[in-house]
């Protein structure tokens, strides 16, 4: 549902999407330390990362605990186009979204048929096996002139070329924008499919799903084809990641404890299934989790995934939707909208593009 | 203050936003029979579910005794004594004949009984005897609301409900469960029926009361009711 | 080359993954719920009586008198105080996910909660029968993992009679086939789930005392178990208690023999693979039942 603005508010509205955009524009260049840039590049890209998941498990309802296999499609393919092929990964990107759109339909075709439970259980082995899988190649041998090095256990190292022509840039700064643009891509893009056909139709299958088949909704055709765009954002997130880490180790790119778990957590507290909610999500769980290791992290191991945690916990006890709804009731006293009339289904309704 | 066993005074209840009983005003005398009829979607065991407590009543009381218990989770109405053999039956499909006789008087209270009450259900339904180590799920729809009645008569009830015990029974079966009804209701038991099948209905029980769109539309002693002519015409096809 | 020693040695192993299993399959047979904590509070119970051991030096069998009643307690309280908002606020969608979650975002708290308290060493409790080795024939088993195999079998028979027998034992399945029904029957469903979780907690109290004097404990130790504990609980059948010792056995089975041939991690892709096999062809399981 669309809400409908008076031209003040939508005024307002513009206004505070400005000096939003405005500040996160201008934030890098006030950070002292280099550290917090690359704080704040991550919150981006957790952000990121949550946003995109989004696409598929909040739309359609599903719990995809094994996302972390795109990231790694995005970051190894990327990574190894670079160190083996010369490509750089403005080309190895898209290379990236075809051979993750790929997994997503090979995958999704069997398992878009399981419920609940299952499905959840089955994206937790597949994860792991491509984990198992990764750190058990070190290499592929074609011939004997062409080897391509995985990596395997001991990790990958992304070459150093040092040019903007393959994306490495001197300094974090042009990594925060890079980051930036990706967020507001796949927020603009979860708006509009959110409100366009594909939306409606997720929705309905989220809510359910046998009375959406009854509705002549090809329940696996839809959920493909989120999955497909899903894989796509989440892969060239992981493009992003090899570029920003530079050092690829299966276990960190793709497990479900640092890598699949994060992005959904992220989701699920900032409020899974609306436009902004998992962003949100994504950026503030991180923040806090940089805050507290920075103040307390070399002191106590574990504090600060102790706390994250605790977060967690609270949150999903309390607030299931997510803090989003806090927030959008904020906005709308804002706008001077009625929030009686505005609030209709908070969890499935959203809201309007843009903040 | 009222002396009947049970009373339901201005409950309104249903399924979320969907409304379905509105100012349902009924009471049931103790040791009687009493029947409450009306069409599909008349909010008969939606009034069921409402009672047993399986639904909250959104505005109104259910008085036990003059005691209010509108408010007590299900298992806690059962424990008071108001027993509801569900709609379908819904035994235990994967336990035994006489597991599920078992599961009925797990409650503390009435396990003192339980040998004794064992042995009542079986003398009165000996089939059930019979296929006493049989699975619930592979008895025959006779068979099972044979079982599903027993279950409840294990709990000690002091109402018990019992909502469209005919439903899929053939006509010969209907009579053998309404002439259980009858031994049971001989034997002491206040019985609340909700039934589809009208005529019976009218004919096993003192009074009755007819549910049309989620209001009580008619309500007397059934001798009066079965020559209604609004009654016949609509529930008996005459 | 004979197969006997990593039959037996597999047998043992599964068997303690069928134990391990036992207790999420019972959660999921009678709260139609998924554990995602289940590996950390099996870690939990590990660590807790490796520490204990540590410093008494008392037969880490002997600690079940305190470890399992603890654990009892962790599980009833989780249930109760975590699970049950979760659940309550739930029961109106088709396919609730929030306590996976939750029990997910637990798990992390517990795990960091072990890692800030007692560290991220890896420890095992070297027993006076640790390295005692009984042997039979050509085969060999190490005298842990036998007193283990006996323990789990044992325990696993005292809870399914405590399932078909007695009146609590009843209750659990009455309320896992029909809670609504149950509770007509004056069956308390959330209790019933608190003692069902508690009793999960109590298995994984033996499992992890048996574990102790051979396996490596540390805050980690817990994931590894916990996958393979859904694998073997798919494959025995969610909610059949006799499926999750079978299912268990064979995964142990799989695992060693398969290890002959192929390195460990190999192996851990083809289980994976058996259990992606078992939810295409037959997700009910070995001996599961149509639940829903």
């Amino acid at each position: 549902m669309q809400l409908k603005l008076t031209k003040q508010q939508q005024l307002k509205k513009w206004l505070l999407i400005g000096v939003t955009l405005a500040i996160l524009c201008v934030l890098p260049f006030m950070l002292s330390k280099a550290y917090f840039v690359h704080v704040a590049i991550m919150c981006l890209f957790w952000a990121y990362m949550s946003a995109s998941w989004n696409i598929l498990c909040g739309f359609a309802g599903t719990l995809s605990l094994g996302h972390g296999i795109y990231v790694a499609a995005g970051a190894y393919v990327a990574t190894i186009l670079l160190n083996t092929f010369g490509v750089t990964p403005w080309l190895g990107l898209f290379v990236s979204c075809v051979v993750a759109s790929i997994m997503a339909i090979i995958i999704g075709f069997p398992i878009f048929n399981l419920r609940g439970a299952y499905y959840t259980l089955s994206t937790v082995a597949i994860g792991e096996g491509i984990v198992v899988l990764l750190t058990n190649f070190r290499e592929w041998k074609i011939s004997d002139d062409l080897i391509i090095k995985i990596g395997g256990a001991e990790g990958l190292t992304m070459k150093t070329v040092n040019s903007p022509l393959f994306m490495q840039w001197r300094g974090k700064i042009p990594y925060y924008f890079m980051i930036l643009v990706m967020l507001i891509a796949v927020i603009l893009i979860s708006g509009y499919i959110k409100r366009n056909k594909l939306g409606f139709q997720l929705a309905a299958v989220k809510d359910d799903e046998d009375a959406a088949r009854a509705l002549g909704i090809d329940v696996r055709a839809v959920k493909l084809k989120a999955a497909v765009i899903s894989a796509i954002f989440t892969a060239l997130g992981g493009v992003f990641y090899a570029l920003i880490i530079r050092f690829l180790e299966p276990a960190a790119v793709a497990s479900g404890a640092t890598m699949s778990n994060q992005i959904v957590f992220g989701a699920i507290v900032g409020g899974s299934g609306t436009v902004m909610g998992p962003a949100l999500g994504g950026l503030v769980l991180n923040l806090i989790s940089s805050i507290i290791q920075y103040f307390l992290g070399g002191s106590v191991q574990g504090l600060h995934l102790f706390i994250y945690g605790v977060i967690i916990v609270v949150m999903i006890i309390f607030k299931p939707s997510g803090f989003i709804t806090v927030l959008e009731k904020l906005y709308y006293k804002y706008l001077g909208v009625e929030i009686s009339e505005a609030l209709e289904d908070t969890e499935s309704e959203g809201e309007s593009d843009g903040k | 203050m009222s002396n009947h066993l049970l009373e339901i005074k201005g409950v309104h209840s249903g399924y979320g936003d969907v409304k379905v009983l509105h100012d349902i005003n009924l009471y049931v005398e103790e040791g009687e029979i009493l029947s409450v009829v009306g069409a599909n979607g008349a909010g008969k065991t939606t009034l069921m579910r409402t009672i047993s407590g399986q639904l909250p009543v959104t505005a109104g009381e259910i008085l036990l005794h003059g005691t209010p218990v509108q408010h007590l989770p299900a298992h806690k109405i059962a424990a008071e004594g108001i027993i509801q053999v569900p709609e379908g039956r819904r035994l235990f499909p994967y336990m035994t004949v006489h597991e599920n006789l078992l599961i009925g008087s797990t409650m503390k209270h009435v396990r003192a009984d339980r040998q004794k009450n064992l042995e009542y259900i079986y003398n009165l339904l000996p089939r059930l005897k019979e296929r006493e180590t049989q699975m619930a799920n592979t008895l025959s729809g006779g068979e099972q609301q044979m079982l599903a009645i027993g279950r409840a008569l294990m709990e000690n009830p002091k109402i018990l409900m019992l909502d469209e015990p005919s439903l899929g029974l053939s006509p010969l079966l209907v009579g053998t469960v309404f002439d259980l009804i009858k031994t049971i209701s001989a034997a002491g038991t206040t019985v609340l029926l909700v039934e589809q099948n009208v005529k019976q209905a009218l004919k096993i029980s003192q009074r009755t009361y007819v549910l049309e769109n989620g209001v009580v539309a008619m309500e007397g002693p059934s001798s009066e009711l079965i020559d209604d002519p609004y009654v016949k015409k609509a529930f008996l096809g005459l | 080359m004979s197969l006997m020693p990593s039959i037996i040695n597999g047998a043992s192993m599964g068997a303690i993954y069928g134990l391990i299993a036992m207790g999420l399959t019972l959660i999921f047979g009678t709260m139609r719920v998924t554990n995602f904590a289940h590996g950390a509070m099996l870690m939990l119970a590990m660590i807790s009586a490796y520490s204990i051991w540590a410093v008494t030096g008392i037969n880490p069998y002997l600690l079940i008198i305190i470890i399992g009643p603890l654990m009892f307690v962790l599980g009833y309280c989780t249930q109760m105080f975590l699970i049950r908002p979760v659940l309550r606020a739930e029961s109106d969608k088709n396919d609730p996910i929030g306590v996976l979650l939750l029990t997910a975002g637990f798990s992390i708290v517990l795990e960091n909660l072990a890692l800030m308290i007692f560290g991220a060493d890896y420890r095992m409790a070297q027993t006076s029968f640790s390295n005692t080795v009984f042997t039979f024939g050509n085969s060999s088993l190490s005298a842990p993992r036998l007193f283990g195999l006996i323990i789990t079998l044992g325990v696993s028979a005292l809870l399914w009679v405590f399932l078909q027998r007695t009146e609590p034992g009843r209750q659990l399945r009455a309320t896992g086939q029909d809670r609504n029904t149950a509770a007509l029957m004056g069956i308390n469903s959330e209790q019933t789930f608190a003692v069902a979780f508690g009793i999960s907690c109590a298995l994984l109290a033996v499992a992890g005392l048996v574990l102790l004097p051979f396996y490596y404990v540390s805050p980690s130790v817990g994931g590894v178990f916990q996958t393979r504990a859904f694998i073997v609980v798919v494959l025995g059948g969610l909610g059949s208690v006799p499926g999750a010792l079978v299912g268990g056995i064979i995964i142990g089975l799989i695992e060693t023999i398969a290890a002959q041939f192929m390195t460990a991690s190999v192996t851990s892709v083809l289980i994976y693979l058996v259990f992606l096999i078992v939810l295409f062809v037959k997700p009910s399981g070995l001996f599961g039942t149509k639940l829903d």
